[in-house]
């Protein structure tokens, strides 16, 4: 299938430092092969700021396959694009049109300010994680097959959780800016499994209080987050988290 | 108070208050059976003795789930400070709507509403059935809901209610933990489906009491 070429027009978030303003910024991507992904178009774009002596977009990316978790931006007002189940590098040009306008911003949330251009500081999820996200006892080398008896489903469940990348798409996603799907995979992932029983619930209190103090919302429950996560990562994540916490507060842990 | 609690508190507020919107609809239901029944059902709920515990119990539940739910709207909207250019709904799975999005909304006009509403009802003319010590609300109602303005105002008070609904019952279920691979897409149905019958149902019981009300 000969490549197919198309052009269209950017409207792209540049912003030249944290706590600088911004603002919206017009540029023309000519002759896009529509084989390359979103990244490349913009790759694309840069490569013509260099030659013209003008400053890059800043971008975060990685992987470019979809499993870092580094890179997203809010396309046409859907973090990461209009496909399901994918990040901001999977996104190819095919899903555009010649002529097409598309916007291209940061996510916005108090808790990931901008640091340059579309690029945000989501060391407020690292918070998260650090403040409980993980499985301190030790247990020893590493287990026999079947040693620890989990049950298929519960292993896929727990899974499914851990599929979490961390990439903020959620959050960039929700009316409020909450981090509760977030949040809510770490402690599912964890509470459904053995090893992470001996601090279940100090887990859950901690990571909510650090999750409130980064100064995130709450869940409105819409699950535009569910719909935007490149994981697929559902709301039902988040039930889980509120009954974890639950769980906590009626064990009186604090 | 973290996030999930305040969300824990708006739900079971919610899910009381949904509780007793179905009570309310099948009580005005009764109209339809005439004066007799209306009046002594109407009676049998005024000369309980717990009655004015329960109405207490009632504003209480109302009042928190207000407050939270407005001190709440100021937090979230402070975590995001800077607006997108341009945000659309993600389609797919997402349960956004119109009616989700204008929740806090929808709540503030029943806030309005509802004054108003015991005023015309509760704190209406007391009018004698018969001879008897029960109170005429069936009058009081036909009175209420002669003019074609109030049951108009009133009609669209009920689809905003319906719209609260829409999304606030599902909702209340998830704040609280309460969700499953069957429960929650039934959750949705049955979410919908009361919002459709209790704004519906007070609303044709309005019409019919404007229509047909005098004649009984």
């Amino acid at each position: 299938m000969p490549a197919k070429t198309i052009t269209v027009n950017l409207k792209v978030w540049r912003q030249p430092a944290k706590d600088q303003p911004g603002r919206m910024v017009d540029y023309v991507a000519k002759d896009i092969s529509t084989d390359m992904s979103f990244l490349e178009m913009l790759d694309v774009v840069n490569e013509d700021l260099i030659r013209k002596g003008e400053d890059a977009i800043a971008f975060d990316s990685d992987c470019r396959e979809g499993i870092c978790g580094a890179c997203g931006c809010v396309i046409n007002g859907i973090p990461h694009g209009p496909d399901a189940g994918a990040t901001t590098c999977q996104l190819h040009m095919r899903r555009f049109t010649d002529g097409q306008t598309i916007t291209v911003e940061p996510w916005r949330a108090k808790s990931f300010p901008v640091l340059k251009d579309l690029t945000v500081d989501r060391s407020a999820f690292d918070r998260i994680i650090a403040s409980g996200g993980y499985i301190s006892a030790g247990i020893g080398g590493a287990q026999d097959a079947n040693s620890i008896l989990i049950p298929r489903s519960i292993a896929e469940e727990a899974m499914d959780s851990a599929a979490c990348i961390g990439c903020g798409a959620c959050v960039a996603a929700c009316k409020n800016a909450a981090a509760h799907l977030f949040t809510g995979a770490k402690i599912t992932h964890l509470a459904l499994l053995p090893q992470g029983a001996p601090e279940r619930a100090l887990r859950v209190v901690r990571m909510v209080g650090q999750m409130e103090a980064e100064g995130f919302g709450a869940c409105s429950n819409e699950g535009e987050c569910e719909a935007v996560c490149p994981k697929l990562i559902p709301i039902s994540n988040i039930a889980k988290l509120v009954r974890e916490y639950t769980r906590a507060w009626w064990r009186g842990t604090t | 108070m973290s996030s999930i609690t305040t969300k824990l508190i708006i739900g079971a507020t919610g899910v009381l208050l949904f509780a007793y919107l179905i009570l309310h609809v099948i009580g005005n239901a009764l109209i339809f059976f005439g004066p007799d029944l209306f009046n002594s059902y109407a009676h049998m709920l005024l000369s309980n003795p717990l009655v004015v515990p329960i109405e207490i119990g009632l504003v209480v539940v109302f009042l928190i789930h207000l407050v939270k739910a407005i001190t709440m709207t100021f937090q979230n909207q402070a975590a995001r400070p800077a607006k997108y250019a341009k945000k659309v709904a993600a389609g797919g799975t997402s349960q956004k709507s119109l009616a989700s999005s204008t929740m806090i909304l929808s709540g503030l006009a029943l806030l309005i509403f509802i004054p108003i509403h015991v005023k015309m009802f509760k704190y209406g003319p007391e009018y004698p059935y018969g001879a008897s010590d029960v109170r005429d609300l069936y009058r009081l109602e036909v009175e209420n809901f002669t003019s074609p303005l109030v049951v108009g105002l009133y009609a669209m008070v009920m689809v905003v209610v319906g719209m609260h609904l829409w999304h606030g019952v599902a909702s209340s279920f998830q704040s609280l933990g309460i969700s499953g691979p069957r429960f929650t897409p039934l959750i949705r149905k049955v979410g919908k489906v009361s919002a459709i019958g209790i704004a519906g149902g007070f609303i044709v019981i309005a019409v019919w009491v404007f229509l047909f009300g005098a004649r009984s």
